[in-house]
């Protein structure tokens, strides 16, 4: 027994050592650029991941010498509780203006503007198991369908549109359910050949560049909600200089231009 | 009356201590006492507690019924590869929670590897109902009651068993009335570890069954849901925990003493 536990140790420190000199890796490669290298960190709603992630990030690095952007996302919500017991954020892009409103009370923010909109999708595994054609399909009882969280912005905007649809009691009888943040919701289609028959999440998430295998079921106009994202320096950011670049780099049109191939709206 | 430890050891260990303690009593310092009821029954706290007693008592349970006998098998059976199952058998301890439940959902899903079968054979749906965060408690924390049992069959002296299959006895009966006596400290011991895991279980839970109240929103679910929404009842919540294992824990001292 002692000789397994130790065992189980050694492999385990064994493992833990390998995969932080792969981190190592990395931090050296950028360590040997110029000495004044700024750390920006972005704290982006869960539904900004990949366009952020994978192509604003490295672009606006890029184009600023010196500048590593590190991104914490999650859900607008958590992000917004997050900064205000932690406040360690130079830039907060969420996915609804309520909790960038919480971060303007406290601890403040500057350069606020809207930079992007996006709308809901209901999307399915590939094979699409229960047979989902239109938003009133959601109603019929025994569908699997998985939301985000209240509270989340996009389990609010759902919510919203399944009541614009006059389902809302149906459709949440059916849910099964209830995921912290866009992400998550994203995961239970995709992961291990689809769990759930149906969920919404954002258009962003069924755009080829997000590279998502699902099947998407489009939200019709007129009971459609759109979420309109806002970014903004916040208060206090250890690199308000480098924020407020990142921030006009999001709404000038080369940023725009990248969030319209994520499946985002441009504002203008 | 007490012999002096050196002052180095004192100290490092204080500070271990405090590590440990200092989290739990913030919980304590910090929850919001004057909304104590609105703040329980907003999080929906009797629901969430009820889930996780059955949750945890069930995978318990499970992980008894099927975790001895594997116990018995790597401590007693000799067969190719026994190392290998054994290091394959308590990898849900060191695993992180989240990649059993992404394995759970690929094997037991309703399009996983075996999962398919049960879905399409006999229509059973293990994902979003209290079976899935049962099965994902168990995965978490079986190897506890397995690790246990294991290392109490290995104390036990063989001789006895001998003795009482020499007196006449037939395997089955010497196990079951002269070596099941001696292990059943170790038993409890790897079942109280177990059900606390299980109580604790969080990651292969929202992974593999999912969140919803009543279904299978268990304490840790429903903490980390309110933590957004409602910090201090998250607060309550995990002080309930907190409680709850603290109370079993201690009870259980003696038990886990003795098995050592």
């Amino acid at each position: 027994m002692k000789r397994l536990c130790a065992l189980l140790l050694a492999t385990t420190l064994v493992i833990a050592a390998c995969s932080s000199d792969d981190d190592g890796g990395d931090t050296f490669s950028s360590a040997t650029e110029p000495a004044e290298t700024t750390e920006l960190t972005v704290f982006a709603a869960s539904s900004l991941t990949a366009v952020f992630q994978d192509a604003i990030g490295p672009a606006f690095e890029d184009a600023n010498p010196g500048v590593t952007v590190s991104f914490n996302v999650g859900a607008s919500d958590a992000l917004a509780a997050q900064i205000q017991s932690e406040g360690t954020a130079d830039v907060f892009a969420s996915a609804s203006g309520t909790w960038m409103d919480e971060i303007e009370k406290d601890p403040g923010v500057s350069d606020r503007t809207d930079f992007v909109m996006n709308r809901l999708v209901i999307i399915t595994p590939p094979d699409n198991p229960a047979d989902i054609q239109s938003i009133d399909d959601l109603a019929t009882p025994g569908v699997q369908l998985v939301l985000p969280a209240e509270g989340v912005p996009v389990g609010d905007y759902a919510r919203e549109a399944l009541d614009n649809a006059g389902i809302l009691d149906e459709a949440l009888a059916n849910v099964v359910s209830n995921e912290e943040d866009n992400a998550s919701v994203v995961a239970k289609i995709t992961t291990g050949g689809g769990e759930a028959d149906a969920a919404i999440v954002y258009t962003s998430d069924v755009s080829d560049a997000a590279g998502n295998d699902v099947n998407a079921v489009v939200i019709p106009e007129d009971v459609n909600v759109i979420a309109t994202y806002p970014i903004a320096v916040v208060e206090g950011a250890p690199n308000a200089d480098v924020a407020a670049d990142f921030v006009a780099y999001v709404i000038a049109s080369e940023g725009q231009a990248t969030l319209k191939d994520y499946g985002f709206e441009p504002l203008a | 009356m007490h012999r002096r430890l050196p002052l180095g050891i004192t100290i490092l260990a204080l500070v271990g201590a405090a590590f440990v303690v200092l989290p739990v009593l913030a919980l304590v310092i910090r929850a919001p006492w004057g909304d104590l009821s609105t703040s329980l029954s907003g999080v929906g706290a009797t629901t969430a507690l009820r889930l996780s007693i059955e949750v945890s008592l069930a995978a318990t349970a499970l992980s008894l019924f099927f975790g001895v006998p594997l116990a018995w098998l790597l401590a007693r059976g000799t067969f190719p590869g026994r190392s290998v199952l054994r290091a394959m058998v308590v990898l849900p301890i060191v695993l992180p929670p989240v990649v059993g439940g992404i394995g759970l959902l690929n094997s037991l899903g309703r399009s996983g590897v075996a999962g398919q079968w049960l879905y399409d054979g006999l229509g059973i749906q293990l994902t979003f109902t209290i079976w899935g965060a049962i099965i994902a408690a168990t995965f978490v924390s079986m190897p506890l009651v397995v690790i246990a049992t294991e290392a109490g069959l290995h104390s036990v002296d063989r001789r006895y068993e001998q003795a009482a299959t020499t007196l006449g006895a037939s395997q089955g009966l010497a196990m079951r009335r002269v070596v099941f006596p001696m292990l059943l400290p170790s038993i409890v011991a790897g079942a109280v570890l177990t059900w606390a895991r299980a109580l604790g279980e969080f990651g292969a839970t929202i992974t593999f069954a999912g969140n919803l109240e009543g279904r299978t929103q268990t304490l840790p679910l429903a903490v980390y849901q309110a933590r957004q929404t409602d910090p201090g009842g998250a607060i309550f919540l995990s002080l309930i925990l907190v409680v709850i294992s603290i109370v079993v824990l201690v009870a259980m001292r003696n038990h886990l003493m003795k098995a050592r």
